[in-house]
């Protein structure tokens, strides 16, 4: 907004509060929950009102979930319940609670900038998010969510040096791989600043890191701002908003307008309570039309698959990396994004790897063999940094794969794409060949009428602007086993920005 | 070249317009919106004119536009609270919004008075039945009734029952240029019957100003509403606008220039492709002029602001129009919408429910896309149901901790003892539950693990060390909804809590955006933030929501 006309003086503090912070960190990481050492800090209790596990809450009636901490109940009805006391100890009259079940689930995020591999080979700059938090699932296509006794580990991965991802040593690392997606050593929050810098500076993914979690769990997401290192002249705040929160408060809704903004150098957590299960996703909300555009986008789901339509402008995003202004009525994506992918990344995966628990099957000749990028064991897309560091940029590819008759009683097994699209700013249209589509949501809500009544709709295109998710069926029962496009119909979002071929599309291989 | 294009005066007025946005936004006063209108008698005129005048926008730029208008600054506004307030001039942006009612006829009487170069003109009623025009038979334009400069026409519009809900008018004449340059406007066509469980206008008034245009927005009991908001989407591409206004001027000063070499052009001949828009509106103004008031004198052509506010339970209807070249997704932060109808037509379940009673089946969203020449209606409402806390930061133990008995549906309301809050002519609330309808389950759940002030202790979550925080210029200073729970969880802030200049201590409403999710369309000639962008407050009872401010 108008603060960069204050950039003078803001500049100054900005540097002042780095400089401040980075002899900070020469104590070993004292996990868990909070700690000094300047104002990165993160929350991920282990036991609250609504899920105090075995904590003592006086009242009456039964914890659903005995460990919310570590593990889900198996959901067997509601519980009445009422608590007299916090789990830290306060006392207040009788609460009464409908008690779900649920558990409490943990993220921690960067809010910075990256770089990421376009399908063409070019290297576009981002303002983006990174994990700081389940870094090894994520690699891995996996959302980094987790609970609280994997997040308030110590961070004890590294490289094979037993670095952080910037090359300065995790004093920590006890051999733990970094890309290891179930060790809790890489999945652990890094919560130290040191850490924190280490990790988070130039560590942007497109599309941000993953969040799943369940109805009536209670979520902990930690934004840790650790500025954008290629714009120094920027001093840019994040937020990030729960799209489409039903019932939202406006305090952990992230319009930094309607109230506050994180600053460089420090964290904050949100806090949600579950609302009702569907697709939701998250971008960052300060100066929306710039920092979208430049990749602050990201994918929630309150629980299978998720994809995200984006779009790049590349002239765009060479003035955002500058110290130019910036034109927005001028703003023409050339590159078209699912899960911060173009064709043929889309199904950049290592040949013969396993994709959703099905093998690829051999007839399908796509993927790339003896590969280092994508990553042979992730298959995640890493990107060289302009500090000459290759950091995972891209993590998850858009490759289905379905067996025709791997479902129940041998009917052909189905997907459920679950569809964002944070293009600033055009409509996308996606289409099916061979395969239809079966539109069961829309902004998070099943299609049905007042009457109960199934208004799904048996389609072979979808249409989404921008802000909006669809939740789809492909159901590959009774399909001839090969391989099938989703593609934009948008003849001319089927490019990656020069080349003629590309743009919006991924392929759906039936076995 | 246009003197628009060169780079450094550019730079200059991108520069120069931050400021203006952000001074604006200072002096900006805390508005409402309600949708005013003007309104005649079953069977009466609308005297309309179409004219050319200027739009004014944030960064300063006046932009030559055509709007109708009224043909004398006198007419029948509603809500009645407006008619000391309102006017209508000559050409306004959108054009006055026709208040009508289902099952009558009405008249409008148009008058050209574009400049003679833009040639004819019209207007369009879609969705409505037009059954005479002063034409007689034979149009003489390609879609309806034509105006030649300087000429009046008349159109006999027909609403029959079937027709209620929300309505886009606009020109039938060279439209890529007409309606780009404004010739546009929304009819509203009220029920011909309430149903019975409705609010009756009776009942409001008892406790505050109805400012509804009727109780229910279709005869359907699933459509009553307790506030209304009318917006219309558009775009403006200022070098079409440019043209026209270069093109006149050059054919005015044509036949005076000596030793004229050539004819002088007698018609315009505008490029109106590529389509390039540049700004980006709401109710004909960009952000933050859409939160002034409406009919605020400092934009004499476009008086219909966008501001909306709300209290927690109440049934607000959303009027959208989508007018101009593109689609555009409406995303309301808050909640979702309930669609209630296209273009009139209320969407309804098929029948085979246990019931019988018709049921909606308009869907719910939180995107609700707006597409040029379509209307939608959609139901919202805020409580703050399901968040996990007390958002009034109730605490027991503070004095005046209000009780809260749920009703059958888990809300505190005149069901469950609660009294509606009844305010006097001064606005103050002099009686009724400050927290009615709140959400009773997360009643006197604390948030906050280590609180700030005087608010409960032992809840999930601390809040952000307020030294690092930027806070919003409609941040009430605390995750609170109303001044009591914000004067009491007050603490050291870098902004003291209710300093907010939209939102001040005695309101301390929290706000939510509603703007169009192609981001490039909040801003304003590439200038952020300005374009399609609302701030929607939802404000505590205690706070009177007047919407003539």
């Amino acid at each position: 907004m108008a603060s960069r006309k204050l950039s003078s003086f803001w500049l100054l503090m900005g540097l002042i509060g780095i400089a401040g912070l980075i002899p900070a960190v020469v104590s070993a990481q004292t996990p868990p929950v909070e700690q000094g050492g300047g104002s990165f800090r993160v929350q991920c209790p282990t036991a609250t009102i609504r899920h105090p596990g075995s904590t003592a809450t006086g009242g009456t009636g039964t914890v659903v979930t005995p460990s919310p901490d570590t593990a889900e109940a198996n959901y067997t009805g509601p519980q009445v319940r009422t608590a007299t006391k916090s789990p830290d100890g306060h006392t207040f009259p009788s609460l009464t609670f409908t008690d779900n079940g649920g558990a409490i689930k943990c993220q921690e995020i960067s809010g910075g900038d990256g770089m990421m591999t376009e399908a063409d080979g070019n290297q576009t700059y981002m303002f983006s998010f990174g994990p700081l938090s389940g870094l090894g699932a994520i690699q891995n296509g996996q959302p980094g969510t987790t609970f609280p006794n994997v997040f308030n580990s110590p961070y004890t991965a590294g490289d094979s040096l037993g670095n952080y991802q910037n090359g300065q040593p995790n004093p920590l690392f006890n051999g733990t791989s970094a890309t290891d997606p179930n060790a809790v050593g890489a999945n652990s929050a890094i919560s130290d600043p040191a850490g924190i810098m280490n990790t988070g500076v130039l560590n942007g993914n497109i599309p941000a890191p993953l969040i799943a979690f369940d109805e009536d769990d209670e979520f902990f997401l930690t934004l840790s701002n650790v500025g954008m290192i290629m714009r120094p002249d920027l001093f840019e705040q994040h937020t990030v908003p729960f799209h489409g929160y039903p019932n939202a408060s406006s305090f952990y809704d992230g319009v930094p307008d309607a109230t506050w903004a994180i600053n460089i150098g420090g964290s904050v957590t949100y806090y949600y309570l579950a609302p009702d299960a569907g697709t939701y996703f998250w971008h960052c909300h300060v100066t929306p039309p710039e920092h979208i555009q430049m990749g602050m986008v990201g994918q929630l789901y309150v629980r299978p698959r998720h994809m995200q339509i984006h779009g790049f402008d590349p002239n765009f995003h060479f003035v955002g990396m500058t110290f130019n202004p910036e034109g927005f009525a001028d703003m023409k994506d050339k590159y078209f994004l699912l899960n911060g992918r173009s064709y043929p990344d889309t199904v950049g995966v290592v040949a013969g790897t396993t994709v959703d628990g099905n093998t690829l099957p051999a007839s399908w000749t796509g993927g790339v063999s003896g590969a280092t990028n994508p990553n042979p064991s992730t298959n995640a897309i890493s990107t060289t940094d302009t500090d000459s560091i290759n950091r995972p940029s891209q993590p998850m590819p858009t490759l289905i794969v379905l067996n025709s008759h791997g479902g129940p009683n041998a009917t052909g097994q189905r997907a459920a794409l679950r569809i964002d699209d944070l293009d600033v700013t055009e409509y996308q249209t996606l289409s099916s060949v061979g395969i239809p589509m079966l539109m069961v949501g829309f902004n998070a809500k099943l299609l049905r009428d007042e009457a109960g009544n199934n208004l799904y709709i048996k389609t072979n295109s979808i249409t989404l602007g921008g802000g909006e998710s669809m939740d789809v069926i492909l159901d590959s029962t009774g399909i001839a086993p090969g391989t099938y496009f989703l593609y934009t119909p948008q003849l001319d979002h089927l490019s990656n920005d020069a080349e003629n071929f590309g743009g919006l599309m991924t392929e759906v291989v039936i076995y | 070249m246009n003197h628009l294009y060169s780079r450094n005066w550019w730079a200059v007025s991108r520069f120069l317009s931050v400021v203006v946005a952000a001074i604006a936004l200072l002096f900006a006063t805390s508005a409402r919106a309600a949708a005013p209108g003007i309104t005649v008698a079953a069977g009466g005129t609308f005297n309309l004119n179409a004219g050319a005048g200027y739009s004014s926008q944030p960064d300063g730029v006046a932009i030559y536009s055509w709007g109708y208008g009224c043909v004398s600054d006198s007419a029948t506004y509603l809500p009645a609270d407006f008619q000391g307030i309102g006017h209508c001039p000559t050409m306004q942006l959108p054009g006055p919004t026709l208040i009508v009612h289902e099952g009558t006829s009405f008249t409008v009487s148009l008058t050209n008075s574009l400049p003679t170069p833009a040639g004819n003109t019209s207007i369009l009623f879609p969705g409505l039945t037009v059954t005479a025009t002063s034409c007689g038979a034979t149009p003489n334009g390609l879609l309806t009734c034509e105006a030649a400069p300087g000429a009046t026409v008349t159109y006999t519009v027909s609403a029959p029952v079937g027709t209620a809900g929300t309505h886009a008018y606009y020109s039938g004449t060279q439209q890529d240029l007409q309606i780009e340059m404004g010739l546009f406007g929304a009819v509203i066509v009220l029920p011909s019957a309430t149903p019975g469980n409705c609010t009756s206008s009776a009942t409001v008034a008892a406790h505050r100003v109805d400012y509804r245009l009727a109780p229910a927005a279709y005869n359907h009991a699933l459509t009553c509403y307790d506030r209304e908001y009318l917006t219309q989407w558009s775009e403006i591409d200022s070098r079409i606008h440019a043209q026209a206004e270069s093109q006149l001027k050059l054919i005015a000063s044509c036949p005076t220039i000596t030793a004229v070499q050539f004819s002088c052009p007698t018609k315009l001949n505008v490029v109106t492709e590529p389509y390039r828009a540049n700004y980006f509106l709401i109710n004909g103004r960009s952000m933050p002029d859409n939160m002034d008031a409406n009919f605020a004198p400092n934009y004499p052509n476009q008086p219909y602001n966008a501001n909306p506010h709300m209290h927690p339970g109440e049934l607000v209807l959303l009027r959208v129009v989508g007018q101009g070249h593109l689609q555009h997704p409406f995303h309301e932060h808050g909640n979702h919408v309930r669609i209630l109808a296209r273009d009139g037509n209320l969407l309804l379940a098929q029948a085979n429910n246990p019931t019988g009673s018709t049921l909606l089946a308009g869907r719910m969203e939180f995107n609700t896309d707006t597409t040029p020449g379509q209307a939608f209606d959609g139901i919202f409402l805020w409580s703050g149901k399901g968040l996990g806390w007390d958002i009034f930061g109730h605490t027991p133990g503070n004095a005046g901790n209000p009780i809260c008995s749920s009703d059958a549906n888990g809300y505190f309301t005149t069901a469950s003892g609660a009294s509606i809050p009844t305010y006097n002519s001064a606005g103050t609330m002099i009686s009724g539950s400050s927290n009615y309808y709140e959400w009773c389950a997360d009643h006197n759940v604390p948030l906050e693990a280590n609180p700030i002030g005087s608010v409960g202790a032992g809840g999930p979550i601390t809040l952000p060390d307020p030294l690092i925080i930027a806070d919003g210029l409609w941040f009430n200073g605390t995750p609170y909804l109303g001044p009591d729970a914000t004067l009491r969880s007050s603490g050291p802030t870098p902004m003291a809590p209710g300093k907010a200049t939209q939102n001040p201590t005695p309101e301390s409403g929290i706000a939510f955006m509603w703007h169009s999710h192609n981001e490039r369309e909040i801003t304003t000639n590439d200038v952020f933030p300005g374009g399609m962008l609302q701030m929607m407050l939802v404000d505590p009872y205690v706070w009177n929501i007047d919407e003539t401010l």
